[in-house]
């Protein structure tokens, strides 16, 4: 596991704690919330950066690189689509929605970091 | 990811006049079944395309299982009758599926490598699988048509 994969377990651990916490607190999705997932999005636009950076210099990726990428570009797809799904019904539930978006950020991380090495 | 169009979120009077499945808690559980659809799709592909013939028919039931999930997810997202029984039938394959292929994929581990959505009963996606179908009957059964209170899930 290297440091994007670290950076990424503690944003989405955090951005799906505040998450949670909003929802069980019956509050509808609010700036704190949706800014957190969007902190997610940037943990992992950092992810990518970083991979190309890597690629470009020589780095190989040991498992499949089009497994790889497919990963990270859907990871990055999750953090619009659940802010979208959220602000169109604003209801604690959406919170939930959000909270789903770090933990599943976190495992598609994991598996990429497995794939790399 | 393809999330459902919401134009038939209706306001709050007329919810209960419309069958609907996609507010409140149907949106998390709709949400979560996106996430699994997409997932199991790209890794049903992933395995057909590149080591079908290791274990066939595990990789069959591995798109079997993703194209459950699909359905499940469009057909939480729409509203109607229809619709509802389109999602009952798919949550109950479902249910079936995690439960046959969980124990099979136990007892048989040459047929089953476990790299399917419900290889162990899902371990290798914390459980959810397994849970996921349970969920989704009891929100079936709550948003069951011709149901009368208008409670928007609490």
């Amino acid at each position: 596991m290297d440091a994007y994969f670290y950076i990424i377990l503690a944003v989405g651990l955090i951005s799906s704690g505040i998450c949670l916490v909003a929802g069980i607190l019956k509050r509808a999705p609010n700036d704190v919330t949706i800014l957190s997932v969007a902190a997610v999005e940037l943990a992992l636009l950092v992810y990518l950066v970083g991979s190309i950076v890597r690629v470009i210099s020589g780095e190989p990726i040991a498992g499949e690189a089009w497994e790889f990428w497919g990963y990270l570009v859907t990871a990055m797809l999750l953090p619009p689509a659940a802010v979208y799904w959220s602000i169109l019904e604003r209801t604690r539930w959406s919170n939930f929605v959000l909270a789903a978006v770090g933990v599943t950020a976190l495992v598609m991380a994991a598996r990429m970091n497995q794939i790399w090495y | 990811m393809k999330a459902p169009n919401s134009e038939a979120t209706p306001d709050k009077a007329s919810a209960s006049a419309k069958d609907t499945r996609n507010t409140g808690p149907g949106r998390l559980l709709i949400a979560v079944y996106a996430v699994f659809a997409i997932s199991a799709t790209a890794r049903a592909g992933y395995q057909i395309l590149t080591k079908f013939s290791e274990a066939p028919l595990a990789y069959l039931l591995s798109a079997f299982a993703a194209l459950v999930y699909v359905i499940a997810t469009v057909s939480l997202a729409k509203p109607g009758r229809t619709w509802f029984k389109v999602s009952l039938a798919a949550v109950l394959v479902e249910l079936v599926g995690v439960l046959v292929v969980g124990a099979l994929s136990v007892f048989d581990a040459v047929q089953f490598p476990h790299e399917t959505v419900w290889s162990l009963f899902g371990r290798g996606y914390a459980f959810i699988p397994l849970l996921l179908p349970i969920l989704g009957l009891v929100w079936l059964y709550r948003r069951r048509p011709g149901k009368r209170p208008a409670t928007a899930g609490g």
